[in-house]
């Protein structure tokens, strides 16, 4: 069990700055996801923290002590790669104890560690066959479980259910979930998969151009996000972002339609105006009005059974809203829906930052 | 269905062997007869075909000597072939500084011509004493820049996620080029094995400028040799010819379905 912590990390490739500076501390036994879009430097810092690539400044502690100088096999770490990395020349067994075998493990040690991962990730079935001879979600499951083999003090997971299909990621997701309470261990796990993050995190670090644009549990990032980025990327879909300006206390939109603003929010600037799809509460024509609402034209309509996700026009901008199933019918219809001002958020049209 | 439509590009293909394999059965047929092959009409089956040939080949000339310096030469060369290129092509792979320039370097040397530097290799050999000696012998064979491309291509083609592995499992670079890669590659082993061995056994120039004791001779200098000491050299010239293709056949036919993969591979890698 461990702590891990980076300090100023950097790294640059050539006269390319990756990752300009990266400060991250993961608790013991802590679970954190680094999530972003492709090529934001997550995998960079993970192969980082493991010791395959080398850092171009900052430090990289573990459990206190200074690593940067440490080769990856020194640093007491096991990797789950994207592609699972499992030797095709030897057997599920041998792929397991692979490692044990250059650590001078004991037979007898290496045969019942082999046998207790495979029993946690149930593959005692698969230990005589080589891994051409396995599917892709069992070869997700040795790769793991020679990581757990190991009994090391961090796991690293790189991106490993990209390579799945969509239900077996599902399927794999609750596997890990299982897994953290078998084997709690100080993990650091890189997806670009908010769904992935939301799910697994303890807590979640959103990185964009190899910053940090914040650092949160699954619902802080959710609920608060600090930056407009962290809005956009966070939830499925993404968070309505409308301009607007503040005006007092009130968030005036393009066509003049006005809503109080969030409290303690008051000035006189211009603003991105942030509301979740589900922040959207229908009112179906007639319903007398309470508060301030939102009117907009459906564009598209999606049934989806339990749901119904709306792209609508408002104030000339495109926005979705998740509402209840049979709420509208067709494109063209007139929508209005009302908003909670609590669940509003601002954003500094300049910046991007919260307000 | 698709076997049936096949059979003329197949007929087509046996015929082309055949003809491929006329001299050699000629070869053959020769040395079990020993009859005058510029005969006409040509007898296409040996008439009262004898092993004689081979059995004056055995006596007249040390032939199991030759044999043996061929044989130990050649797996000389075989095992530096290997071992030298493996890790010449391993660190091809890695980065360093001015890579694109050894690269470089290795393919401008192919295109010196091994007669060019035989007074030097001459010179460097004798100074190290090894002239008249087996590894004297296999000194310049034992790492050739062809071959040390088939297995710099080879471990390209390894997914860089076995090798990070590899690293994670504490394996140091000799090891992961021993534990992953080499197991990994033996198409390229076997092109490697192929190509030193045929290029080593059928080697005449060099063992002919570094040896001087008839004994330290290889087969095919004991063939030039044996051309001298016999009269009606037909027969025993062909029985001879068979003995020195038979271990480097024997060698092809065990290797060759590695060894066909080994060339086209890195041929159809994007």
């Amino acid at each position: 069990m461990a702590t891990l912590s980076l300090r100023r990390l950097r790294k640059t490739f050539g006269p390319v700055e990756v990752i300009p500076g990266v400060d991250l501390d993961v608790g013991d036994r802590e679970f954190v996801v680094l999530v972003g879009p492709s090529g934001c430097g997550k995998s960079t810092i993970l192969r980082m923290i493991s010791g395959l690539e080398e850092s171009s400044g900052g430090d990289i502690l573990i459990d206190g002590a200074v690593v940067n100088q440490r080769e990856p096999k020194d640093r007491d770490i096991a990797m789950v790669f994207q592609d699972y990395a499992l030797y095709p020349h030897m057997t599920v067994a041998e792929n397991m104890a692979f490692a044990l075998r250059y650590r001078g493990v004991a037979r007898a040690e290496i045969r019942s560690r082999v046998a207790h991962a495979a029993e946690v990730l149930d593959i005692t079935a698969l230990l005589a066959r080589t891994p051409r001879q396995l599917s892709g979600g069992q070869r997700q499951r040795v790769a793991m479980g020679r990581a757990i083999v190991r009994d090391p003090k961090i796991f690293l997971f790189d991106e490993p259910l990209s390579n799945l299909d969509a239900k077996l990621r599902v399927q794999m997701r609750t596997e890990i979930r299982k897994l953290r309470t078998r084997v709690p261990t100080t993990t650091v796990y890189v997806t670009h998969d908010q769904v992935e993050a939301m799910t697994l995190a303890d807590r979640i670090v959103i990185l964009n151009r190899g910053r940090v644009e914040q650092i949160g549990t699954p619902e802080e990032v959710y609920e608060t996000p600090a930056t407009i980025f962290v809005a956009a990327f966070i939830g499925a879909p993404p968070m309505n972002l409308l301009r607007a300006r503040l005006e007092g206390a009130r968030v005036v939109l393009d066509d003049g339609t006005a809503l109080p603003a969030p409290a303690h929010r008051h000035a006189n600037r211009a603003v991105w105006l942030g509301v979740r799809p589900e922040d959207l509460v229908w009112r179906p024509p007639g319903t007398p009005a309470i508060g301030p609402l939102l009117h907009g034209t459906a564009l598209t309509v999606e049934p989806l059974g339990a749901e119904t996700l709306v792209l609508l026009e408002v104030a000339g901008q495109e926005i979705s809203a998740r509402l209840p199933p049979r709420s509208v019918r067709r494109a063209g219809e007139a929508v209005a829906l009302a908003v909670d001002p609590a669940r509003l958020h601002l954003f500094d049209h300049e910046t991007g930052s919260r307000i | 269905m698709r076997a049936r439509g096949m059979w003329p590009r197949h007929a087509a293909l046996l015929v082309v062997c055949a003809i491929m394999l006329v001299p050699f059965y000629w070869v053959v047929k020769t040395s079990l007869t020993g009859e005058n092959i510029y005969a006409y009409p040509p007898r296409l089956l040996p008439q009262a075909p004898h092993l004689f040939n081979y059995v004056d080949v055995w006596y007249l000339i040390p032939f199991p000597r030759y044999l043996l310096n061929s044989v130990i030469v050649s797996l000389l060369a075989v095992g530096g072939n290997i071992v030298l290129n493996a890790l010449a092509a391993y660190a091809l792979t890695r980065a360093f500084p001015g890579r694109r320039w050894v690269v470089l370097l290795l393919l401008s040397c192919m295109l010196i011509p091994f007669q060019a530097t035989i007074i030097p290799a001459y010179l460097i050999t004798a100074r190290l004493g090894l002239l008249n000696s087996w590894l004297g012998l296999a000194l310049p064979m034992l790492s050739t820049i062809v071959c040390i491309f088939v297995f710099k291509a080879a471990f390209e083609a390894v997914p860089r996620s076995l090798i990070d592995a590899a690293r994670m499992d504490g394996l140091g670079d000799l090891r992961i080029l021993a534990r992953v890669l080499l197991p990994l590659c033996k198409p390229a082993i076997a092109t490697n094995v192929i190509l030193s061995f045929i290029w080593s056994w059928n080697n005449f120039m060099w063992p002919l400028i570094v040896t001087r004791d008839p004994l330290m001779q290889t087969l095919p200098l004991g063939l030039a040799r044996f051309l001298s000491y016999v009269e009606d050299t037909t027969g025993a010239l062909y029985a001879f010819v068979v003995m020195v293709l038979v271990p480097g056949l024997a060698v092809f036919l065990m290797a060759q379905k590695e060894f066909m993969r080994g060339l086209t591979a890195g041929a159809t890698k994007g």
